[in-house]
């Protein structure tokens, strides 16, 4: 160890006899006199220059994010026709190379599985194919070929699918959703508004709230139960009176007022029929505004 | 470490490798703040973000209460977020001698639990958690610190609307 | 005081060695852009590392708003871009880095295949690199989900369909990676737990492989 042997220590390392010390040369990181030149340090003469580096693309990279804001469009939509998928930039090759008459239809299997397969398969396996000693690109001609010509294939094929994309926005007269968003949300933003895209439901407010129908409720005791503002008690199972008229017709509540329903007393006694006649009219205009 | 270097040398001049360790340092620091301060603060948004004070609710009606607290419950809009839901709120509401109507919250002031009115028929508030007993008015008597928080209280035409908590301010 | 602490721990553990081996080893002169300029090419890799620190960084902070649920997965996103501060950004670096990192990676692979720098001793880091790059691919294909927009939407079922297409395997590939019949609640949460834990693992395990393998073995040396 790095100490050596101090006799005061309470434990004394031992080398472990069961591995073998291996000399292995070909593993051996060669040392910078292998390289002739001026060599240095990691930390810190190289690290800071990497790191100067680092910071010009740090510092472009944060320019990049405070001038661009990242892309969202609507909340996705599984019945929306009109919207025209695209994956991200780097598959674009892959979905360009797809629409190609070898690549779909009764090829599919061709387009999707083998090529890429042996594409990808032989990036993967590039040390076990391409085996001289040779390390100059300009000494291995069908390597460098290979890489080349896929490299201006993954070009165009990216450039291809983009200009198509363009394209069908055109003729659709489409624009991205992301864009559109942003368009609106600058808009509401310079009318003082507040945008979102998110759809909520909105509470339901009550029609005609200071209708003398309203005292009827007070008087009947029907807020009671269902709350002064008649929004109902759903822990109780009572229901809101928010929207009633949508659920029920006028016929229904009379029924409903006059009989009780489930938990619902009777107001046979309490009410006259005029009284629950003008209060279930009311409640019966109780619906979602359009 | 100690093998290496030995005795602290008399400080002299900045060697070029400490110069190139405090640039190192300073461009370390440099990035580590570009990248992590916007992070913190979008971190720490909720702390800086307007507190919303709460609007007052209509709760009940002005006659019904007595000089015996009762439950009420009442529905405030809460936004959390990006979610929003209806909460309710519950107040125990009752009249004082002179007729003064206070509302009083719930939460019990020693660890949070639900307190009670009179579970022990001596009509006193009692928290079921660790026994904390409290007064009519939410004096605390035991274990808790803090009288009962009260509501703001707001009577308007015959209905009583409660806003925001406040301390105590009847004991 | 630090000197103190780290003294201490240096007693029992004997730490020295580890770090010195990292700082002090020797970086060569063709690959230091103060000599030749155009040993920037030998950057992309730490530069690819760098990037991806920032997403590991900004990810973790965008779950503490996130929700990968149907139904607010959405409305979080939009909550966290427009309402938080600094989110646009926080959201955006984790946007932008995506590609960014996809750019980095694939000009670090270039430089290391036109110098032929995967060449015997070093077969085996660039197998682990390659791994490390599909793996990249995975984390954009499973991220651009999360959003849960009409994009994010769309490119997934299109990313299924070529799921399906392969032969045999195809329709239980799909209904694996959908966790359903159909792109959904479960999808997303599925895609959330990959691209939150799954991928980011084998990404930090193939990442130590690949940084032991090039101490281990050296960068390589000049044409």
């Amino acid at each position: 160890m790095a100490h050596g042997h101090k006799s005061d220590e309470k434990i004394v390392y031992v080398g472990d006899s069961r591995i073998r010390k291996r000399t292995n040369k070909n593993s051996v990181p060669p040392d910078y006199t292998a390289f002739p030149g001026k060599s240095e340090v990691f930390i810190p003469n190289f690290l800071l220059k990497e790191w100067l580096v680092g910071c010009v693309v740090l510092v472009g990279f944060l320019v990049l994010t405070i001038s661009e804001a990242p892309p969202l469009g609507y909340p996705a939509d599984p019945t929306n026709t009109a919207f025209i998928p695209m994956p991200d930039w780097y598959f674009l090759f892959l979905y360009q190379y797809l629409k190609y008459p070898y690549a779909s239809g009764d090829y599919v299997v061709l387009g999707s599985v083998f090529v890429p397969g042996i594409a990808f398969g032989a990036l993967l396996l590039a040390p076990f194919l391409d085996t001289g000693k040779e390390r100059r690109f300009y000494r291995r001609p069908v390597t460098s070929a290979l890489m080349i010509l896929s490299l201006i294939s993954l070009v165009y094929l990216t450039k291809v699918s983009w200009d198509h994309y363009q394209h069908e926005l055109e003729i659709t007269n489409t624009v991205p959703e992301h864009i559109e968003r942003e368009e609106k949300a600058r808009e509401a933003a310079e009318k003082g508004e507040s945008f979102s895209a998110v759809k909520k439901e909105e509470p339901v407010a009550l029609v005609d709230a200071n209708d003398p129908a309203m005292d009827i409720a007070k008087a009947a005791k029907c807020i009671t139960c269902h709350s002064p503002d008649l929004n109902g008690n759903p822990k109780a199972k009572v229901p809101s009176l928010h929207g009633i008229g949508d659920v029920y017709s006028k016929e229904e509540l009379v029924n409903i007022v006059t009989n009780g329903n489930g938990g619902m007393p009777s107001f046979k006694d309490t009410l006259s029929a005029a009284e629950i006649d003008q209060l279930t009219t009311w409640l019966a205009k109780q619906k979602k505004a359009q | 470490m100690s093998n290496h270097e030995g005795q602290k040398p008399v400080r002299k001049e900045m060697s070029r490798r400490q110069f190139l360790s405090y640039t190192l340092g300073g461009t370390t620091a440099f990035m580590a703040g570009g990248v992590a301060l916007p992070m913190i603060r979008f971190a720490v948004d909720p702390l800086l973000q307007k507190k919303e004070e709460s609007a007052f609710i209509k709760v009940t009606e002005e006659a019904k209460i007595t000089n015996d607290p009762v439950e009420y419950k009442f529905k405030i809009h809460q936004v959390d977020g990006w979610y929003e839901s209806e909460a309710e709120l519950v107040a125990w509401i009752s009249k004082d001698a002179n007729g003064n109507i206070f509302a009083l919250s719930p939460v019990c002031k020693h660890l949070g639990c639900t307190i009670g009115w009179n579970t022990e028929n001596s009509d006193q508030y009692v928290c079921p958690c660790h026994g904390a007993h409290y007064t009519r008015d939410g004096k605390n008597l035991s274990v808790a610190p803090n009288p009962l928080d009260e509501y703001e209280v707001k009577l308007d035409g015959g209905f009583i609307y409660l806003g925001p908590i406040k301390p105590n301010t009847r004991v | 005081m630090f000197k103190a602490v780290y003294n201490w721990i240096d007693e029992r553990l004997d730490v020295a060695p580890l770090w010195r081996d990292v700082a002090d080893h020797e970086v060569p002169e063709h690959v230091n852009p103060a000599h030749h300029f155009s040993a920037f090419v030998y950057c992309f890799g730490g530069l690819t590392f760098f990037i991806t620190v920032i997403q590991i960084l900004s990810g973790m902070f965008l779950t503490m708003y996130f929700v990968p649920d149907i139904n607010n997965a959405y409305a979080s996103v939009d909550y966290l871009q427009h309402k938080v501060a600094f989110g646009g950004i926080v959201r955006g670096m984790h946007h932008w880095g995506a590609s960014l990192v996809i750019v980095m990676m694939f000009l670090h692979t270039l430089r290391v295949f036109f110098t032929g720098s995967y060449k015997a001793p070093r077969e085996m880091n660039w197998v682990v690199g390659m791994l490390i790059f599909f793996v990249m691919l995975g984390l954009g294909f499973t991220g651009y989900l999360l959003p849960w927009d009409n994009k994010a939407y769309y490119a997934t079922k299109v990313g299924m369909q070529i799921a399906e297409s392969v032969p045999y395997i195809g329709v239980y590939l799909k209904e694996l990676m959908q966790g359903g019949t159909i792109v959904g609640a479960q999808t997303l949460t599925r895609f959330f737990a990959i691209h939150v834990f799954f991928l980011p693992g084998a990404l930090l395990a193939l990442l130590a492989g690949h940084f032991f393998m090039i101490r281990k073995q050296g960068i390589s040396g000049p044409l």
